[in-house]
């Protein structure tokens, strides 16, 4: 499903050349849950903006069901993201002023769903990560942090993505809550045969991945699966 | 919910500065709207007053009344000579005017005054004094009657009577004779105003209160003169006025080859201001030489500094609305920057998001719109009026542009109507989109990667 192949990601810090990423080769089966573990600095997060589409490698390539996302033009870039790529964000991003709801259906939106069809759908997913109807009424300001991470998933999984891509998302959360969202997206990830690559600092958690990378220097050094 | 609701919400997201936002915006505007009716008011009169000009020359007496019983010298109709041999004059029409009194009365108004004897008419006048407290007024006449001067009750004596205008003119049908737009003969022939006859051409008010009719006869100066012609016309001095040739008024009157006042005509606009040069280089210390335009100008003067005022204000108002909204958007596009990387994450387009700020920045320029309407209603013509009278009273001077109506240039009635409404809608949907524009450079700019970096 995910084909990733001596990938390299270049930034330039006024005379300095600095390799975020340095000929990372690697590939995840539909379905799998993975997890790239590494230390801060290691690389991970322009790791997960190449895979996601938010960024272009400045070598390599990446395909995501045979499709190069690296050669894609932006524009094209842009759709093909609303309807293939979920994210979920450490800090969970949610848009302040818009309920759970509102949230969920944002990337039906931008994928050009019916309204009728994106109610319908945020409902299910909420309902599957366990939110009440008062509570898919309520803003982010409104929800605990662990009940935003949940709507954050959900809106990762609106558009029934091949590829969620989850940056840290236990980072912000107490281990028990922590673990609770993993648990979550580990289940959703089977429920819904989406391949989810999780990027974390937390080796135990790593660990509970199918198949774990460890990441230093912008470079993988182990796998494990 | 689409992108415009979206935007629309968002505009509330901070009550607090929205509120500010808009009621900034809302003065801006409504500034606007105040300098834009002032100019378009101002605007308005000038054309109206230009377009009301004709190319005439006024020529009076040096110092001199522009009526024969009011005394004072007269111009010699062989001084006109040196007038209608001028380049571009190609008429003078010749006036000599009086007013006659009805026999057996004064036009004092206080008991005990003489009567007249020398300029009477049998005719009686059409118009009366209207009283009240003692004092009466008509036909541009005050007369204060109380027990002091010995009125008894408020009335001037029986024997008061207002006296009737009569004009001897080169030009009988010429409506400027008798201060009047238009003259039209409803019954009789019009009177040749060169020749010396005792015909006469009175007013249907005249004609109706003294029962006469084309053919009938009445007295003027102790002379009998016939009814040629009865007319009607546009104002209350035309109403009540004699018309006879200039020959034959300087016959009645003694003044042979005297007149008190002449218009020349000029033939065209352009020539106009030479030709008055012109004109008071021919009659150098014998008479007043004016025209429409240098009283209009003089008049409008003052209007001229509104007109610009109010255009650079309105220019200045649009602009300072631009830069609110395009500083307020740049700010907001700042603060969610991360949020606009959120967005291209989940995969709205760029054109997308610039739409969505765009909804935003219009909700809050229309509900600026809402107070800069309200300020632009009400404070249009108080502002309008301020602006022309501070210009008027500061310099410029109405000066003999009473003829024109120009005494009223500071009554000047600002028009509010849908189309200021329209025009201020205008105006805020060009400020939502120009100061939204730079705030939609902004978020093209915006790489994901990054702004899901930024705090």
């Amino acid at each position: 499903m995910l084909q990733v192949t001596d990938v390299k990601r270049m930034f330039h810090a006024g005379d300095i050349k600095v390799l975020a990423v340095n000929g990372v080769s690697f590939q995840v089966d539909q379905g799998q849950f993975a997890s790239i573990v590494g230390q801060s600095g290691s690389g991970k997060t322009t790791l997960m903006n190449l895979l996601g589409g938010l960024d272009k490698p400045t070598e390599g390539r990446i395909e995501i069901d045979g499709k190069d996302i690296a050669k894609m033009h932006d524009h094209s870039l842009i759709g093909y993201r609303s309807k293939q790529i979920g994210f979920v964000f450490q800090s969970y991003n949610l848009v302040p002023n818009l309920t759970a709801m509102e949230n969920v259906m944002l990337p039906m939106e931008a994928a050009k769903v019916s309204v009728r069809k994106r109610k319908e759908r945020a409902v299910e997913l909420l309902r599957a990560v366990e939110f009440t109807d008062d509570q898919m009424k309520r803003k982010p300001g409104k929800l605990s942090g662990g009940q935003q991470q949940r709507v954050a998933i959900a809106r990762a999984l609106a558009n029934k993505p091949s590829l969620m891509l989850a940056d840290e998302p236990t980072g912000n959360l107490d281990s028990q809550t922590g673990q609770m969202i993993f648990d979550l997206l580990k289940g959703l990830a089977q429920s819904q045969r989406t391949t989810v690559i999780m990027v974390t600092h937390d080796l135990s958690m790593a660990r509970q991945a199918d198949v774990m990378f460890q990441l230093k220097d912008g470079k993988f050094i182990e796998e494990e699966g | 919910m689409n992108v415009v609701t979206r935007g629309m919400r968002n505009a509330f997201r901070n009550a607090t500065r929205t509120l500010s936002i808009v009621i900034i915006l809302g003065l801006s505007i409504g500034l606007s709207l105040v300098m834009l009716i002032a100019h378009q008011a101002v605007q308005s009169k000038i054309a109206a007053t230009n377009s009301s000009i004709g190319n005439t020359v006024s020529i009076l007496p040096l110092g001199g009344g522009s009526i024969l019983s009011a005394g004072g010298t007269l111009l010699k109709t062989s001084d006109l000579n040196r007038v209608k041999s001028l380049a571009h004059v190609t008429y003078v029409n010749e006036l000599l005017s009086d007013r006659v009194q009805p026999q057996g009365t004064n036009d004092r108004g206080v008991p005990n005054a003489p009567q007249r004897y020398d300029g009477t008419t049998s005719l009686k006048s059409p118009f009366t004094v209207v009283c009240n407290g003692g004092t009466c007024s008509g036909d541009g006449r005050t007369i204060v009657c109380l027990p002091s001067n010995g009125c008894s009750n408020g009335h001037p004596p029986s024997n008061f009577s207002l006296s009737i205008p009569l004009v001897g003119t080169t030009d009988p049908t010429n409506p400027s004779n008798i201060d009047a737009s238009s003259i039209t003969i409803t019954s009789g022939n019009a009177i040749d105003g060169s020749k010396d006859t005792n015909d006469a051409m009175v007013s249907q008010a005249i004609a109706q209160k003294n029962n006469l009719r084309v053919s009938s006869t009445f007295t003027a100066y102790n002379k009998t003169l016939t009814v040629s012609a009865i007319f009607t016309s546009d104002t209350q001095d035309g109403n009540q006025t004699i018309i006879v040739s200039l020959p034959t008024e300087q016959r009645l009157t003694g003044a042979t080859g005297e007149i008190t006042s002449a218009t020349a005509t000029v033939d065209s606009l352009e020539n106009l201001s030479a030709t008055v040069r012109a004109i008071s280089n021919a009659l150098y210390s014998l008479a007043d030489v004016t025209s429409d335009v240098d009283q209009a100008n003089a008049a409008l003067q003052p209007l001229d500094s509104v007109k610009n005022i109010s255009l650079y204000s309105l220019i200045g108002a649009v602009a300072a609305g631009m830069v609110i909204i395009l500083l307020t958007m740049v700010m907001i596009v700042r603060e969610r920057k991360r949020e606009i990387g959120v967005f291209k994450a989940i995969g709205f387009s760029t054109i997308h998001i610039m739409f969505q700020f765009m909804a935003e920045a219009l909700t809050l320029t229309l509900f600026g719109m809402v107070i800069g309407v309200l300020v632009g209603v009400f404070g249009g013509n108080p502002v309008t009026n301020t602006l022309v009278n501070t210009a008027s009273s500061s310099g410029g001077s109405v000066g003999k542009g009473d003829a024109l109506g120009l005494s009223t240039i500071q009554n000047i009635h600002a028009q509010i109507g849908w189309s200021i409404i329209l025009y201020g809608l205008a105006a805020a949907v060009i400020i939502a989109l120009v100061g939204s524009a730079l705030a939609s450079f902004f978020i093209s700019k915006v790489r994901p990667a990054e702004a899901l970096r930024s705090e």
